[in-house]
């Protein structure tokens, strides 16, 4: 839900970067969702002074050819496997120093759910004052579209040429798990809330992790003007779980789906990456039901 | 002799240029010659320029090199052609663009080589390859390719199969068919760009260490990866296509929502003199064709006027000054004739306005009853109209002659009589006292002073003027008030709140009666009806209703007919025909004009004032002066619904007008609604078609590059990749794609 | 100045642990740390010290152990970690990273045998994975000189003209888990020695990418830049030992160390604590009137082609000894020193004491009557210990 202005009208005013975290001229894909969410992100950091270490993933190739950058804040390029390390590095030294500057991972599904998971998992068991966010494009995009742990049940990519055959993880579990003050999964569908988690987390300290479901369109093969509505597919059809889990425990939920079979239908028709023999709705749906199951439980 | 060809690909990241010279070497593989194909990889993305390369010899290739001085060059996407393109291509080398323009002008342009110009694009997205915003052209320009190499499409069927592109092979084919082709020129002119066999010396490379300290912006223009660019439009919305008067009603309701109340009454202004009144008895089909209806009921348009009208009254717009001042006789006052004569003022021309009353208003005085329209209301819009120097000549009743005669008198006469013919029903005991036409008690209710009524009052009618007349008889001291109506409630033509208010002050409605007969002596006793069942549709839509032998008598006092209005014609000269809006003799038109019911017979307020404005611009038009006439817009062109993000709005109830308690309102003629509480109303309008400068397209454009613009957004399309999302997620359908 | 008794794993935590808490006025120290067997001892001691200004974070792999570091250098504070063997090959992609991001830091490796079958002892094959991985690369021969050159190390790494990473090794328990008095400077003369650490590309507000895409010829240039620092070390490493001395009043040994190389016909070259040992037997051949002589390669990285040039320069038998091997080749340093030696000298390459063997006067003693009775050079021989 919108309210208008978007933002409170905050984008491009004083309160606002003047140079924004994502410069044009970048070499994303149009109509990335990654893309979306930095300029998020951008509006979210208003004047805060950071740094970010982005591993070897979309979010750094398009960074540009050196020594031009298409980041309107510093950016340490990581190994794919280390962000969360070299960020502890930058955080401690930040630390120690005194520097008011706010450390931030911006990692893709790989660099998290997979190559990078022992190397999150340990900064956020170090409880590292950095602010983790990963960009869910469900996809190794960077390499051209292979599969990885967050790759949906059914889709096609091309080291599953007939589907996946396993549920991606659960990611926000897994770091709830770790009881950390913050994490939470946030909609590009739904800007004020992110936003507001956005700055949320920014403002805390220790290690906060924020999940975004980032539209891939070329990984997806959808087209590149429907990404944000494939997220609120995703959302309203339950698929994409939006809340917000404070020290591993405290659970709330920010957006109640309409858990609509239309939504779901829509999500999956949408995306050339689906198709019809590689899935079953009624299976998504069950798994969908089950893991709300869970979260409500945990929801006090 | 060795023979042996090089063809280099330009394209776009995602056109699939790769695949594109994979296909042209699989094909001549097939022939038995040794290919080569590759690749260009770098870091950038989809849209992003690329080359490819093929090369084919009779001979094992060894060759690593990438190709400098190709054969053919195929051209993915037009806008990448410049000298770098071309660059090295060999002189009566092959040149394919896949381009929709005429093949002429690269014709004209590159005479020195072998030209080949098709629609890939536009063929590969007839055929549903690629998204909208990247269509995927290699399997149809490989088919074009085909064609230029005398390739035979035996050929091109069996590699797509090979290479599991079957379902693009009728892409392939098209393209292989429509390819425009021409041979190389002898001795054609220089090209206009010389191959730059040069290549740039490298950019210096900094100092990764010590001179790595600067912010250095990407250099890269990415907007030259689109195929389209999102540009800003208005479009109609359904509120302002429905409103028979023209109004901005999308236009004040967002002054409205901008705090800007005074604007919103300017806007009125410009089409209307009556906003006052038709925020009261407009049937509002603006609100019929909200998009909010279906959503969470309308915007409370109407009320929104009057809440508006209430507020700032009537601002007065600038005059114009015409280079030469006309003359225009107006007959008769009702709001065809007011509005007409207003839009005459404010064009600067003379408007003089004829009636036989002795106050201008007509119908709006005479039809509608005060607890509806209070009189100070018309007193104050009237008012204004003759403030801006509208002449009204009052008592003046004409017959043909003096029709004649005035319109000579004026460069042009404008007719706006309304419906004087009242419909009568010919049943047994029509002239029975207690009978009579409805308007005419209304036009004693409201001219004159109310009307004593006793007794039971039984009206026949279901529109507004049965609803005025039930509604007035209770008023002026029926003791009960019966509406006799032959076709359902839905059928009933009356504004849906008038029913419901009448029900609410205790009148009662009989459905499906058909009256065949007033019974009584001297004075009216009793009304015979029969039930009526309802038959199917007729022409009009509605269902036709069927007259059955089921009787029945209600005993009344006073039956008061409202069936309905049709034209006088008989105070027009003989000679004189009525033609919809125009007036003629004979084949010849005059310069006089028929305006609001006389002309349409639409029968509401706002209807005539929207043709009262239009009639106006036609007799000016007419007279050679410059006018755009107002034409009421195509509504099946207004923004539909599923146009409109509904997730971008919070669903809220409609806010509803205030109204006195039924019991309290029905003995006087207070006027019964008070209106909105608030303007919150103007918070839910969607805004349809129209930039409310929302910043959703800033927020969601993912290149960061829409910024606000005075009124509006700018894009840079320097940069703009051309994905669309500002346009697919636009709230209000204000953007569109275009190439 | 007090002498204690270190092991060389405590030699290098406390040469560490000095050289940070000189840097306590700028930027601090950091560094990420993960324990393996035989370095353990070192981090084990860097976690105890509290830092002025300074954290040890303890991570979960030496991947992340390097990455951290990098974190902490690229914020401007100095930094420092350790590992061994298959720790190491763990590390690479970063221990590349670090390198060529042009990160001054340190970090010490406890030789150790790469696995499988597990062995925890001595051998040179996990550093010299990292030959080329654009580090600078010292082999030390005991716990002072360990102390003294990862002091040394920062102060070299540091220096605008070098901006790169050095790895110091000490060989597994020979060194790492022998203890022997050393001398533990006081922190004045550190500090003295290492200036703060002043990093030009070093991270703040500006927005720069450090690490985005190289098309071909940034890389080359990049190359270049990286080669030519290279080549700027050995006489940046001649100033830094100068002023070593002038404040630590001890001198250390430069690239190569000759021993008794002044008419020496024949000479063994090694690294590590080898050379200890091939001292040795120099000592006895020399007795016996035969004009032997050692030669201890101390820099691996950049390799001190012109010294060793020289101090060959009249050598007929050169025997090279190494403590580890290319398999499919040899040794790893012989090919590099076969391109230093005079032409017509007869080199043989030996691999000695791999996995950790004992290496012992006579099985030194062995080595040389075989090249004083060779006639010609074989293909690399293995020297089994035992």
């Amino acid at each position: 839900m919108t309210l208008e202005p978007a933002l409170g009208g905050m984008a491009q005013t004083d309160q606002d970067r003047c140079d924004p975290l994502l410069r044009a001229g970048n070499t994303n894909c149009g109509g990335c969702g990654m893309s979306v969410g930095l300029n998020l992100l951008s509006h979210a950091l208003e004047t805060r002074k950071i740094q970010m270490v982005i591993p070897a993933c979309c979010g750094i190739v398009t960074a540009g050819p050196y020594p031009w950058s298409a980041y309107g804040a510093p950016v340490v390029a990581s190994t794919f496997a280390s962000a969360a390390a070299v960020a502890t590095g930058l955080a401690c030294a930040a630390r120690i120093n005194g520097d008011p500057t706010r450390v931030i991972c911006w990692a893709g599904d790989g660099g998290t759910y997979d190559i990078g998971m022992a190397t999150l998992s340990a900064a956020a068991e170090r409880n590292e004052d950095i602010l983790y966010i990963c960009y869910d494009n469900e996809i190794y995009g960077n390499t051209g579209g292979q599969r990885s742990s967050a790759t949906p049940l059914g889709a096609r990519t091309s080291t599953t040429p007939r589907g996946k055959t396993q549920q991606k993880k659960d990611i926000l579990a897994i770091m709830a798990a770790h009881r950390i003050p913050y994490a939470a999964s946030l909609s590009l569908g739904h800007p004020e809330d992110a936003m507001r988690k956005m700055n949320k987390a920014l403002d805390m300290t220790g290690f906060r992790f924020l999940h975004i479901l980032a539209p891939c369109p070329t990984g997806w093969k959808s087209e590149p003007a429907e990404g944000i509505e494939l997220v609120r597919n995703a959302v309203q059809s339950g698929l994409y779980p939006i809340l917000e889990i404070e020290d591993g425990i405290r659970y709330t939920l920010n957006i109640e789906p309409s858990m609509s079979d239309e939504d779901l239908q829509n999500y999956f028709e949408k995306q050339g990456r689906f198709r019809k023999e590689n899935y079953d709705l009624a299976v998504i749906r069950k798994h969908i039901d089950e893991h709300w199951q869970l979260i409500r439980s945990r929801i006090r | 002799m060795s023979s042996s060809q090089e063809i280099r690909l330009h394209g776009r990241g995602g056109q699939g240029g790769v695949t594109c010279a994979k296909i042209l070497a699989a094909m001549y593989a097939r022939l038995g010659l040794s290919v080569q194909t590759f690749g260009d990889y770098a870091g950038e993305r989809s849209g992003a320029p690329i080359r490819a390369y093929t090369r084919i010899s009779d001979q094992p290739i060894t060759n690593r090199n990438k190709v400098y001085e190709p054969d053919s060059i195929l051209v993915l996407d037009p806008t990448l052609i410049g000298p770098e393109l071309l660059s090295g291509l060999k002189p009566g080398g092959a040149l394919l663009i896949n381009s929709p323009e005429p093949p002429e002008a690269f014709a004209e342009r590159y005479p020195d080589h072998r030209i080949g110009v098709v629609d890939a694009t536009g063929i590969a997205r007839k055929h549903g390859i690629g998204t909208r915003s990247l269509v995927i052209v290699n399997t149809t320009i490989a088919g074009a390719f085909a064609r230029m190499q005398d390739l035979s499409l035996e050929l091109l069927e069996e590699t797509y199969t090979s290479l599991g592109f079957h379902s693009n092979y009728d892409a392939g084919k098209e393209a292989f068919d429509s390819v425009w082709i021409r041979e190389a020129l002898e001795g054609g002119a220089a090209q206009e760009e010389a191959p730059g066999q040069e290549q740039p010396a490298p950019a210096k490379v900094i100092d990764s260490i010590q001179e790595h300290r600067e912010s250095l912006p990407p250099l890269l223009k990415t907007g030259s990866w689109k195929t389209q660019h999102p540009i800003y439009v208005e479009n109609l919305a359904p509120c302002n296509a429905w409103c028979p008067a023209g109004n901005d009603v999308v236009g004040f309701i967002q002054s409205v929502a901008a705090g800007e109340v005074d604007q919103a009454a300017q806007i009125l202004a410009t089409t209307t003199p009556f906003p006052g009144v038709c925020g009261r008895v407009c049937p509002a089909p603006c609100m019929e064709g909200c998009n909010r209806t279906e959503y969470d009921g309308s915007v409370q348009i109407r009320g929104l006027e009057r809440w508006i009208s209430d507020r700032e009254g009537n601002p007065k717009p600038d005059i114009e000054t015409p280079a030469t001042k006309r003359s225009i006789g107006i007959i008769g006052s009702g709001p065809a004739g007011l509005s007409a004569a207003y839009t005459l003022a404010l064009k600067g021309h003379e408007a003089h306005v004829y009636e036989g009353e002795d106050e201008l208003g007509g119908v709006l005085r005479t039809g509608i009853p005060s607890y509806r329209l209070p009189r100070e209301v018309i007193d104050r819009e009237i008012g204004n109209i003759l403030e801006l120097g509208v002449e009204a000549h009052m008592g003046s009743f004409f017959c043909s002659t003096d029709l004649e005669e005035l319109a000579k008198k004026h460069d042009a006469l404008i007719l706006s009589t309304g419906l004087q013919q009242l419909r009568e029903l010919d049943l047994p005991g029509k002239s029975l006292s207690g009978v009579e036409q409805g308007i005419h008690f209304l036009h004693r209710v409201n001219l004159e002073k109310p009307d004593a009524m006793s007794g039971h009052v039984v009206v026949l009618g279901g529109g507004n003027t049965a609803l005025d007349c039930a509604r007035s008889a209770l008023r002026s001291g029926a003791s009960k008030v019966t509406i006799a109506y032959r076709r359902t409630r839905a059928e009933m033509p009356a504004i849906r709140e008038e029913i419901e208010e009448a029900i609410e002050e205790g009148i009662e409605i009989q459905l499906q009666r058909q009256p065949i007969a007033f019974v009584g002596t001297d004075r009216v006793e009793a009304l015979r009806l029969a039930e009526v069942d309802m038959g199917d549709p007729d022409e009009s839509g509605r269902r036709r209703p069927v007259v059955s032998d089921r009787e029945l008598t209600i005993e009344c006092d006073h039956v008061l007919l409202a069936l309905g209005q049709s034209t006088d014609k008989s105070p027009l000269p003989e000679t004189w025909t009525l033609d919809g809006e125009h007036v003629q003799t004979g084949d010849e038109a005059l310069r006089v004009y028929a305006s609001g019911d006389i002309a349409t017979g639409e029968g509401t307020v706002t209807h005539a004032i929207g043709n009262g404005r239009r009639v106006a611009h036609l007799a000016l038009q007419a007279l050679g002066e410059d006018v755009v006439v107002f034409e009421r817009p195509d509504r099946a062109r207004s923004v539909p619904m599923t146009d409109i993000r509904l997730d971008h709005f919070e669903r809220r109830a409609q806010n509803s007008e205030q109204h006195l308690d039924a019991e309290a309102r029905s003995r006087h003629f207070d006027e019964v609604n008070q209106g909105l509480v608030d303007c919150g109303e103007a918070h839910r309008c969607f805004s349809c078609g129209h930039c409310t400068r929302c910043d959703t397209c800033l927020v969601y454009c993912p290149e960061g590059i829409v910024r606000r613009d005075a009124d509006s957004y700018r894009v840079d399309y320097s940069y703009c990749k051309g994905c669309g999302i500002c346009v697919e997620e636009c709230p209000r359908k204000a953007m569109e794609m275009t190439t | 100045m007090s002498m204690e008794l270190l092991s060389a794993n405590h030699a290098a935590a406390t040469a560490t642990i000095l050289a940070g808490e000189a840097n306590r006025d700028a930027r601090g120290f950091g560094c990420g740390v993960y324990p393996i067997t035989p370095q353990t001892e070192c981090i084990e001691k860097l976690c105890r010290h509290e830092f002025t200004k300074g954290e040890v974070v303890r991570v979960e792999s030496e991947h992340s152990a390097m990455a951290v570091c990098m974190g902490f250098v690229l914020s401007g504070a100095r930094s420092f970690t350790a590992s061994a063997s298959n720790g190491l090959a763990y590390m690479v992609e970063n221990v590349y990273n670090v390198a060529l991001y042009r990160v001054p830091m340190v970090m010490m490796a406890a030789n150790r045998t790469l696995g499988p079958p597990w062995n925890i002892w001595v051998d040179h094959g996990d550093a010299l994975l990292l030959r080329d991985s654009g580090w600078i690369q010292f082999f030390c021969e005991d716990n002072q000189e360990v102390l003294d050159t990862t002091l040394l190390a920062y102060r070299l790494a540091e220096d605008h003209r070098i901006l790169l990473p050095v790895l110091v090794n000490q060989d597994a328990f020979v060194l790492s888990h022998t203890m022997m008095q050393t001398d533990v400077p006081d922190q004045a003369l550190v500090d003295a020695f290492l200036p703060d650490l002043d990093l030009p590309h070093r991270i703040t507000d500006v927005p720069v990418t450090i690490g985005g895409l190289d098309f071909p010829h940034e890389t080359e240039v990049h190359r270049r830049q990286h080669a030519e620092a290279m080549d700027r070390v050995p006489d940046v490493l001649a100033e830094c030992e100068d002023a070593f001395e002038d404040i630590f009043g001890r001198r250390l040994p430069g690239p190569i160390v000759p021993y008794r190389m002044e008419d020496a016909e024949m000479c063994l070259i090694s690294m590590g604590t080898t050379a200890s040992t091939v001292r040795e037997v120099v000592d006895r051949e020399r007795e016996k009137g035969r004009r032997v002589g050692s030669l201890r390669l101390r820099m691996f990285r950049p390799f001190p082609i012109a010294p060793m040039q020289q101090a060959l320069a009249q050598c007929t038998r050169i025997g090279v000894l190494d403590r580890n091997i290319s398999l499919g080749l040899g040794g790893i340093t012989w090919p590099e020193i076969m391109a230093t030696v005079p032409r017509d000298a007869l080199v043989q390459n030996y691999m000695i004491g791999l996995g950790g063997g004992d290496i012992r006067p006579q099985d030194i003693q062995g080595i040389v009557d075989d090249l004083w009775k060779r006639e010609q050079s074989e293909s690399p021989k293995i020297v089994e210990v035992g």
